[in-house]
């Protein structure tokens, strides 16, 4: 059964197509990295599969369930529907990181476990702890996030997004905030999480770090999905124009 | 000395009914303007029609007009409230109208990405508002509110204008009797303490909720 299926998937804002005849499989255990130019549609496609946005057409579906189409407004309206179910199978990383401010490390990673999941709290802080050793973050858990660096915050959020034991995550240029000497300690810590197994969808602008990290790199460009194939072949061996010319360019 | 005194004790006297109100207005005022705030960034149109309508009238008309209203108006309707009660009511009501629009404003200028976080961790609307949204809106809402607060104080001497009595209508009776002008600065002696002393208390909170600064 594959983790992520979009089927068709078709989005537009306004007369713009964001979104056209997407088609996409991820299975368990796969980490898929999404490149391309700015625009192209990466973090909007990411977002229609963590449901923060809502495709006009076409099907998602995750672990074998699809996924409602929730109803149009804001976000404000939106979240108002939103029901828990499904919600810690999907894990979502944000270039901004969207950390708690009023809340500590630690208070940030404990937060949805005790209220979502209705965890006790000692439970929570035990997991939390293990996962801020693991991102190397354990101690700065009682600083605020206004008194950490970027990647630092963005480390964190990682755990926070891993407290709740997602099947997926999905990263959305979770490097591109980042300060140059900060990217590599993160970058670190997502390629550890490849290791475990976890399944991965990451948009990112780091071209070498997809290529080692990946099973499969996707291109996309205005909309489409233009090239979904192995590291090797999308870098070393592009037939396509489109990709070729970007490659040079960020590279 | 002793003159100073007496007087000042006068005006205190006077000044009961400017705190009671004070502190009517201010609780009930805050719950509901809290409440109209949320309903304007409800999905229900008409909700959001009504209380833009209220908070429009409100603000748009002079306090002292509204308490008239209250107070000579509204018998007409055979509503008869006593002076105080007239003045709780519009008061509470009238700084609820702003309090609404501040409080507002703070939830709409908390970013986008905070809801968003919220709901991939699968938190429901109201867990996001009351965990995440609304504690970090009471931060920035502070300053304006504190605004508020202090207007309170001041306004509070408009319930002369039916007849009670309050802190400056003591002073100006004391002006009236003895034919000096001490009473009015003994009054904003009292006036500039309060408004000292609510300056400091919302420091107080400010600084409460700055810590993760």
């Amino acid at each position: 059964m594959d983790m992520i299926r979009v089927v068709n998937g078709y989005k537009r804002f306004g007369k713009d197509e964001v979104l056209k005849n997407i088609n996409l499989e991820v299975k368990k255990g796969e980490v898929v990295s999404i490149i391309g130019p700015s625009g192209s549609g990466k973090s909007t496609l990411l977002r229609c599969i963590s449901r923060l946005e809502k495709m006009d057409d076409g099907i998602i579906e995750i672990e074998g369930v699809k996924i409602d189409n929730h109803s149009e407004g804001g976000i404000l309206r939106r979240l108002k529907g939103n029901s828990n179910k499904n919600s810690s199978k999907v894990g979502m990383v944000f270039q901004n990181f969207n950390l708690f401010p009023h809340k500590t490390v630690l208070e940030n990673i404990i937060e949805a476990p005790i209220i979502v999941n209705k965890m006790k709290r000692d439970e929570a802080v035990e997991i939390a702890e293990e996962l801020l050793k693991k991102v190397n973050l354990f101690d700065k858990k009682d600083f605020y996030p206004s008194k950490i660096s970027g990647g630092q915050k963005q480390r964190a959020a990682i755990a926070r997004a891993l407290a709740m034991k997602p099947d997926i995550m999905l990263l959305d240029e979770p490097t591109s905030a980042l300060d140059p000497e900060l990217v590599g300690e993160v970058l670190n810590v997502i390629k550890d999480l490849a290791k475990e197994n976890l399944t991965m969808v990451i948009v990112t602008h780091e071209m070498a770090f997809a290529r080692e990290v990946s099973d499969r790199v996707i291109f996309m460009d205005r909309g489409e999905i233009i090239e979904d194939a192995p590291p090797e072949k999308i870098f070393e061996n592009p037939d396509n124009q489109r990709i070729r010319a970007f490659l040079s360019k960020v590279m | 000395m002793q003159y100073i005194l007496d007087v000042t004790s006068f005006i205190l006297k006077g000044s009961v009914i400017t705190f009671k109100l004070y502190l009517v207005t201010a609780i009930f005022s805050v719950p509901l303007g809290a409440l109209c705030a949320l309903g304007k960034i409800s999905r229900f149109r008409i909700l959001r029609w009504f209380l833009g309508l209220y908070t429009w009238v409100f603000r748009g008309t002079p306090l002292m007009f509204q308490l008239f209203f209250t107070y000579y108006a509204l018998p007409v309707f055979n509503i008869k409230l006593e002076p105080f009660t007239a003045a709780a009511v519009t008061y509470s009501i009238n700084y609820a109208a702003y309090l609404t629009e501040i409080f507002r404003a703070g939830i709409e200028s908390i970013d986008k990405g905070q809801y968003e976080a919220a709901k991939v961790l699968g938190m429901n609307y109201a867990q996001t508002m009351w965990r995440i949204i609304l504690p970090q809106t009471i931060k920035r809402v502070i300053p304006p509110v504190s605004n508020e607060a202090i207007s309170l104080i001041k306004d509070t001497a408009l319930i002369a204008a039916i007849g009670m009595p309050d802190l400056l209508r003591a002073a100006k009776e004391v002006l009236v009797r003895d034919f000096t002008i001490t009473p009015f600065f003994i009054a904003s002696v009292l006036y500039l303490i309060i408004t000292s002393f609510i300056v400091l208390i919302f420091r107080k909170i400010e600084k409460r909720y700055s810590v993760h600064e």
